[in-house]
């Protein structure tokens, strides 16, 4: 026991507290003090003989001489190398199977291709990064220059295709010409119109164009100076609807660039003349051809392919039947009941846009002859309604 | 006196075996190869030795690639590769730590 206490402090790795605590169990069985004696006898041999051992070492320790001492740090240090170079060995063997070791290579000519720019006024690649500051692009349409940035913004104005588009306009243009000349207009039209059935669309109508002309007070004068029966100035056409053009107060030139471009067939309800391209679907080419003829006279030309090869067929004596019966038309007092005895018939709904506005006073003989004129179309329409009251009347 | 002398015979052989403990029980061992670490990717040791492993590698093809082979081939230069003031300072930290462990 009092070797086992012999090793010093540093020395404990050795393992004397095992052994001691063996040593302290075999003196507690007490039956068996003479194996437990020559056991501690044993062990305390073992430990006197490793208690040398260690003392050797540290001897030995201390008496190295700095040859050793240098052998061995150059031992460690080689070992350090090593085993760095062993990580890296690792690394890259782990790249190698993975295969992304090479994925950074790169040959010189790309390397040079792709160098990054250090120059000033370009960007890193090279290029001029304001080169398209100052671009300008020409209008197709109206063949004006404007900044790159604002063409889309411009082209959607006057292309005529959002909100604000040029279809606005040019019905803004139209009905600043009502305005001028409705007021030599109104004394024509006095006499003419059904006062009490239009009363309250007028009073509307005018409303609305004080609202949204402030700055006119010509026209809200005149409109007040007619003032105790404001209704026997009312004009159908000149009720302003958002979809229509007031034609009775457009001039001739007007009329004519309208009718190269619009549809132009005049509305049932609202009497004005619709806006829409010259395809559009709501009217058939027949209506547009009425009201051309009717406006521009026979000779005009119908924009539409088909028009123009129709258009041979009108005669003058024709011409002139729709010339008076559309005149019958403009000046004709529509009685409600009238509307209303039309908007029942059983027409082919085409046609009776047109055919309805045809008073029952128009020729007879003058229908026949348009309808057989029109037997050449694809599409024959209905006979007119007008003259059908009429032979039934 | 036999047994004694049997300790003088592999007296070198344990004496590194403890020194080499003792630098990994007090964790010098670690703060070296730290050390290493960081001076290697400083000083473009690593840089250099990938440069040769790239070439190695692209030479023998890259289906021969094994680990054996690259340490073989890697060590020499990884050795010639370390710069020698570093150098100077690592034998300097090792030879300080022994130092310290014969002569506490």
């Amino acid at each position: 026991m009092l070797l086992s206490g012999g090793p010093r402090g540093r020395c404990t790795r050795w393992d004397p507290a095992s052994s001691s605590s063996r040593c302290a169990r075999g003196r507690e069985s007490g039956g068996q003090e003479l194996c437990c004696r020559l056991l501690c006898y044993e062990q305390s041999e073992r430990l006197l003989q490793e208690s040398l051992q260690m003392k050797m070492e540290e001897m030995s320790l201390s008496g190295l001489d700095n040859s050793k001492l240098e052998a061995i740090a150059h031992e460690i240090y080689t070992d350090l190398v090593e085993d760095a170079c062993l990580g890296l060995c690792f690394e890259v063997h782990r790249a190698v199977k993975c295969g992304y070791f090479f994925l950074d290579d790169t040959d010189p000519d790309s390397m040079k291709d792709f160098e990054i720019v250090d120059q000033p006024g370009v960007d890193i690649f090279g290029q001029v990064y304001n080169q398209w500051k100052n671009k300008e692009c020409v209008c197709p349409n109206c063949s004006r220059s404007i900044a790159a940035s604002r063409f889309a913004p411009h082209l959607e104005k006057c292309l005529g295709m959002g909100r604000n588009s040029s279809r606005i306009a040019n019905r803004r243009i139209a009905s600043s010409n009502n305005m001028n000349k409705s007021e030599s207009d109104q004394e024509d039209n006095d006499d003419i119109n059904d006062n009490d059935w239009f009363y309250g669309s007028e009073k509307k109508a005018k409303k609305r164009k004080s609202d949204k002309n402030p700055n006119s007070p010509r026209r809200s004068k005149s409109l007040k100076h007619k003032n105790g029966e404001l209704s026997s100035n009312s004009d159908p056409f000149k009720y302003s609807n958002s979809t229509g053009i007031n034609y009775e107060t457009l001039g001739p030139e007007e009329l004519r660039t309208l009718l190269t471009t619009q549809c132009g067939v005049i509305s049932e309800h609202t009497k004005k003349m619709c806006t829409r391209s010259l395809r559009c679907p709501q009217h058939t080419d027949e209506q547009r051809r009425t009201v051309r003829v009717y406006f521009l006279g026979p000779s005009a030309p119908l924009p539409e392919a088909e028009g123009s090869v129709e258009n041979d067929s009108f005669d003058v004596a024709e011409s002139q039947a729709l010339m008076s019966r559309l005149q019958w038309d403009g000046s004709s007092d529509l009685s409600p009941s009238d509307s209303a005895s039309s908007k029942t018939s059983t027409n082919n709904s085409e046609s009776r846009k047109t055919k309805k506005k045809k008073p029952h006073l128009s020729l007879v003989g003058a229908a026949p002859g348009l309808s057989s004129n029109k037997k050449k179309k694809p599409k024959p329409p209905a006979p007119p309604t007008p003259s059908i009251y009429d032979d039934i009347n | 006196i036999k047994e004694t002398h049997n300790n003088h015979m592999n007296r070198d052989a344990q004496m590194k075996a403890i020194l080499h403990q003792k630098l990994i029980e007090t964790g010098e061992r670690e703060r070296l190869q730290e050390r290493i670490r960081a001076k290697f990717l400083e000083c473009g040791w690593k840089d250099q030795l990938q440069a040769h492993c790239r070439a190695v590698i692209q030479e023998k093809g890259v289906e021969q690639v094994n680990v054996d082979t690259l340490v073989a081939e890697l060590t020499p230069k990884a050795r010639a590769l370390v710069p020698d003031s570093f150098k100077e300072e690592l034998l300097q930290r090792v030879r300080t730590f022994l130092a310290q462990q014969v002569r506490p």
